[in-house]
């Protein structure tokens, strides 16, 4: 803490130019609460909270009507997470809940102080916010991770419940005059819900109130920033929580073929409940004749691109068998059985790649500049949901194309142009390799636009390297044969 | 709409075509291929300088491309 003071109270000397009005304490702990801490511009009029727990993860909805306090214009709004909570929050966009069309909404993490408890997303509106007008922000975001199986290992045909922790009191870094939290539950069959005290209920009403398979927690009066009401709920989900720890997806253009090539890596786990014990076959076996609900995962649907072809799904053995294409004019769908039933805790790796005409995914955009447009992963479509821990997305354009840029309202932690070095290369080909955190299956229809320059002289490289090399192996049979490495004595020719 | 996506709408009526279909790589590499092994066999008949540009040239043009087509009919697409 020592260490820590001197920056404390730099950032409170900051904070006081920034705002006059803020107190800059001088003990050690408070200063450097009040260091971290946004500046209070902000005040929540009214705070609607939806919490969807239908899938394997949490989406969580904020619709808040904020008001500026502050004496000038102000655009940066701030929303708190737990450290070690935004490490596992993904997809956080702000819009503005009336103007839905209106665009310009940037969210990133904030780096107030790293030693603080709290971290937080800085939402930067379009425009600034005057003094005393208010604006209704809609905030999204996913949480992965944040089911857990309790009872942590169950029987293999028992039903499974999860529990889902959270704060009744929504997270915020300003004042909140009114708020409420609603939970939408996959099922009515929920075994415990912390009750909190009526006392609390802005109406004095019981605490929460349930509707059928929603559950409300609030409406709660003025609450300070930071305010925390640790509740949790319990409930039946008996279905897999796949989790897929990595995802590595590459994308191949070929001008030569006409071809797109996709292959996807996955790395999947199930988060669901442990076995208590030893896997039966028997059992398994016996239950695929009523096939109930089950913790475990059996089977991943990938929708694909209409005109998709050449399917293939490998793992570290070989071919797996088990899987099944359905392609016509109207769809192409891959279902996919893994080599074995997922249970609990169990993990699965595989390949699944896939070919298609490059015409749908490539147009040219005059002169040697072509633009690409493509799903950023795609991945299996469940009803329970999938979350990625981290997507890796490479696109491999042609040898020699240049110049590449590219769009994607996905949020990318990383970003790099390399070489990819492959069959036939004499230069490398072009390599555009992005990096997303937390991400989701609901945003599988994300596309990523890529513009790139193929210069004319690149693009016969290929057949001109083998040329020079088979034109090379004749000249030099022609010199060869040419020589005359007879023995004796050399016949004069006249 | 970000710059990107505007070019990607505005190129809207010129989706990549392929100098050579899918469909006929297959043809176009093996009759490219089997040109550039009539032509070798011809300059192995008499592989002197005088033949190089004759037959060693059109072989070596026709394998460089004829490669190129067969490779990616048989799946690999470079």
């Amino acid at each position: 803490m020592r260490l820590l003071l001197p920056w404390a109270l730099l950032g409170s000397a900051v904070f006081s130019l920034a705002d006059p009005s803020a107190n800059a304490a001088q003990d050690s702990q408070k200063t450097v609460d009040s260091a971290a801490a946004p500046p209070q511009h902000f005040r929540n009029i009214n705070l609607v909270r939806n919490i969807n727990l239908e899938k394997s993860y949490a989406r969580e909805t904020i619709n808040v009507v904020v008001e500026n306090i502050d004496s000038k214009p102000q655009s940066e709004y701030y929303f708190p997470f737990e450290r070690g909570q935004i490490k596992r929050i993904g997809g956080l966009e702000a819009k503005d809940k009336k103007q839905p069309e209106r665009t310009g909404f940037t969210a990133e993490i904030a780096a107030l102080d790293q030693t603080s408890a709290t971290e937080y997303y800085k939402i930067t509106f379009p425009a600034a916010l005057k003094p005393n007008e208010q604006i209704t922000l809609s905030i999204t975001y996913v949480s992965l991770q944040s089911l857990d199986p309790l009872p942590a290992k169950i029987e293999q045909s028992d039903k499974q419940y999860v529990r889902h922790g959270f704060s009744a009191y929504a997270p915020s870094a300003y004042t909140t005059l009114k708020q409420k939290t609603k939970l939408k539950l996959p099922t009515t069959d929920v075994p415990d819900a912390v009750k909190l005290a009526a006392s609390l209920n802005a109406e004095g009403k019981e605490d929460p109130q349930r509707q059928g398979t929603t559950f409300t927690y609030g409406p709660y009066g003025e609450l300070p920033a930071g305010a925390v009401e640790e509740v949790s709920v319990r409930y039946e989900f008996t279905k897999p929580l796949t989790h897929s720890t990595r995802l590595e997806r590459d994308i191949e253009v070929s001008h030569w073929g006409g071809n797109i090539a996709f292959e996807e890596r996955h790395w999947l786990t199930n988060r669901a409940a442990e076995l208590k014990n030893q896997f039966s076959r028997v059992i398994h076996q016996q239950l695929q004749y009523y096939n109930p609900p089950t913790s475990a995962l059996k089977e991943l649907k990938f929708p694909l691109a209409v005109g998709s072809m050449d399917p293939y799904f490998t793992d570290d053995i070989g071919n797996v068998s088990t899987s099944r294409f359905r392609s016509n004019a109207r769809e192409a769908n891959l279902e996919l059985k893994p080599r074995y039933p997922l249970f609990g805790k169990w993990n699965y790796s595989f390949r699944v790649g896939w070919n298609a005409d490059l015409a749908k995914y490539l147009r040219g955009a005059g002169g040697d500049k072509f633009v690409l447009k493509v799903p950023f992963f795609e991945g299996p479509k469940q009803a329970e949901g999938v979350a990625y821990e981290k997507v890796i997305t490479r696109v491999i354009l042609p040898e020699g194309s240049t110049n590449v840029e590219y769009t994607t309202s996905l949020p990318l932690v990383d970003e790099s142009v390399t070489k990819h070095y492959t069959f036939m290369d004499t230069a490398g080909r072009t390599m555009l390799e992005l990096t997303a955190l937390n991400v989701v299956d609901d945003q599988r229809d994300i596309q990523l636009v890529i513009s790139y320059d193929y210069p004319f002289a690149a693009r016969f490289r290929k057949p001109i390297s083998i040329f020079a090399a088979v034109a090379a192996v004749f000249a030099i049979t022609a010199v060869v044969r040419s020589l005359d490495v007879s023995i004796g004595r050399k016949t004069k020719s006249s | 709409m970000s710059a990107l996506q505007e070019l990607w709408e505005a190129s809207a009526s010129q989706p990549f075509q392929p100098t050579i279909s899918k469909d006929s790589q297959f043809t176009v590499g093996a009759v490219l291929l089997l040109l550039a092994l009539i032509c070798t066999g011809l300059f192995g008949l008499n592989s002197s300088f005088k033949s190089l540009p004759i037959y060693a040239l059109p072989a070596s043009l026709a394998f460089g491309v004829g490669s190129v087509y067969m490779i990616c009919a048989v799946g690999v697409y470079v």
